[in-house]
């Protein structure tokens, strides 16, 4: 079944071309727009890639409530469905990091750890998906959803990433992993990074399915009792 | 136009809605050759072959399903409302609505906008839960609901596909079984057309289909028909007591009246404030 929905959800979204050339597209704004200063380009791309597959994410989930809702009355897992429609959205989030790590082997020629760029890629696609799964349990419509994620990255950019609450946002990961793969000495950042992103995206993994399963689960009823009137009676 | 094109046009016509090949050559002949006999151009004795093919389509499903009627035996219950109350905050929506349907039986849910037609059945379906009383029901259902019962990218052999995975069915099984529901509703569902390009009658046929997929024991509809023309309508009916028939338990809300003599159970709700 987690296959069968997995491959239908890219069905989908292969049919959504002009959505996809956006999605395609974001990410190499935010490269382009820093292209002076290469780490800045680099952790601007993960967060412009992380942006993208959240809002796909996000548009993904709210659409598919209503077929969701008559799959699982039907008896449909909605752990399958979940887990299906992750697994989509993830393959194609790491089919948008893949072109944009060969992008960046083709124009940044000086990097430390190129390495290091494909892990911060794949962490914040990792990142992405369960992170807009999660903003459309909460918020159950698409453009306040979208709004939503777009004030999460505005400020992703924008604070200090010193601070104290930049670790609460979910891409901090991204500003560790890059420092890993863009500076010599950088070693340091690879272990605060991952564990960021291990907590971060389990914490988005979790929520988003339970309340998923929650939603989705129909209301359990017994078999009925043979025999008691017939009929109806409103 | 010669009447040899008008008769392969016919032929083509009755395929697409759904007649198999071999009687739809029959059908087209006989025509042809009723024309023949009377001296006339079959354009001018049935008019265009199109219309035509659609309107004897429609006679030849319905035949086939008078001309075989199954015994009818009322089976175990499969669906038991008991006292059913619904309320949103202070708004009561539904209050001690009571229903029994068997296996072999159709009821009809009636009722003003706004008088709880659909929450009833979402009630019913598992969507929804009730405020008080109680629902049983058989675990093996169809659910047809009023909007979004169909994805709008996905063909309709997709939407098989889907559907056949939930009840364990091979993708081959399903997409046959899918193909000859929908012939049933006078539709040849087509490989390359997503739902979004069809017609609001036509994804409403996809949306009964993969209702009964499963051929389920309760199969509850909330007014599927919508956007259907009248030949669609009279089939879907067919299909109704087709299903019936065939020892299913139907539950279809509905606004359309003069159909009610001829299901077992009408169950007419009124909007809490005026009862």
């Amino acid at each position: 079944m987690l296959l069968v929905v997995a491959s239908t959800v890219l069905r989908e979204i292969s049919r959504r071309r002009v959505a996809l050339l956006f999605i395609l597209l974001l990410p190499l704004v935010f490269y382009l727009v820093r292209i002076d200063v290469h780490w800045q380009a680099i952790r601007f791309l993960a967060i412009g890639i992380g942006w993208a597959v959240a809002t796909l994410s996000l548009f993904s989930h709210v659409g598919s409530r209503r077929m969701d809702e008559r799959l699982s009355v039907v008896g449909a897992p909605p752990t399958a469905l979940f887990f299906g429609r992750q697994l989509a959205l993830v393959a194609v989030g790491l089919g948008v990091a893949a072109v944009y790590f060969g992008l960046v082997a083709l124009t940044q020629s000086e990097l430390p750890r190129l390495g290091g760029v494909a892990l911060l890629l794949v962490t914040t696609v990792l990142i992405g998906v369960p992170l807009g799964a999660l903003v459309s349990m909460v918020i159950t419509r698409e453009l306040e959803g979208a709004l939503a994620l777009l004030s999460v990255m505005a400020l992703q950019l924008l604070v200090d990433p010193d601070g104290p609450m930049a670790k609460l946002l979910p891409l901090w990961s991204t500003r560790e992993l890059s420092a890993y793969a863009i500076q010599e000495h950088g070693a340091g950042s690879l272990s605060s990074g991952l564990l960021h992103f291990v907590v971060t995206a389990s914490i988005c993994v979790a929520v988003a399915w339970i309340v998923s399963v929650v939603r989705l689960s129909p209301v359990r009823m017994l078999p009925p009792s043979q025999g008691g009137p017939v009929g109806a009676d409103g | 136009m010669t009447a040899s094109h008008w008769e392969s046009e016919l032929r083509v016509h009755l395929v697409e809605a759904g007649i198999e090949a071999v009687e739809a050559v029959e059908l087209a002949r006989d025509a042809a050759a009723e024309a023949e006999a009377a001296g006339l151009h079959p354009d001018s004795m049935y008019g265009p072959a199109v219309a035509y093919a659609a309107t004897l389509a429609s006679t030849v499903r319905r035949a086939s399903v008078t001309a075989a009627p199954l015994a009818r035996e009322l089976g175990a219950v499969v669906l038991r409302v008991s006292g059913v109350t619904k309320a949103y905050r202070r708004r009561q929506v539904l209050r001690e609505v009571d229903l029994t349907l068997r296996a072999g039986e159709v009821a009809a849910i009636v009722g003003a906008n706004g008088s709880g037609k659909s929450t009833l059945l979402n009630i019913c379906a598992g969507l929804t839960r009730a405020s008080s009383g109680s629902v049983e029901r058989t675990s093996r259902i169809g659910y047809a609901p009023q909007h979004d019962g169909v994805s709008a990218l996905l063909t309709p052999a997709e939407h098989f596909r889907l559907f056949g995975a939930v009840y364990g069915m091979s993708p081959k099984k399903s997409v046959a079984l899918g193909t000859r529901l929908a012939a049933q509703l006078g539709w040849r569902p087509r490989k390359d057309v997503v739902a979004s390009q069809l017609s609001g009658g036509t994804q409403q046929k996809l949306n009964v289909v993969l209702a009964e997929l499963n051929r389920p024991d309760l199969i509850l509809l909330d007014e599927p028909y919508q956007g259907f023309d009248q030949d669609s309508y009279l089939d879907f009916w067919d299909q109704v007591f087709r299903w019936r028939d065939g020892g299913a338990g139907v539950l279809v809300v509905t606004h359309m009246l003069h159909d009610l003599d001829r299901v077992d159970h009408v169950l007419e709700l009124r909007p809490v404030e005026e009862s």
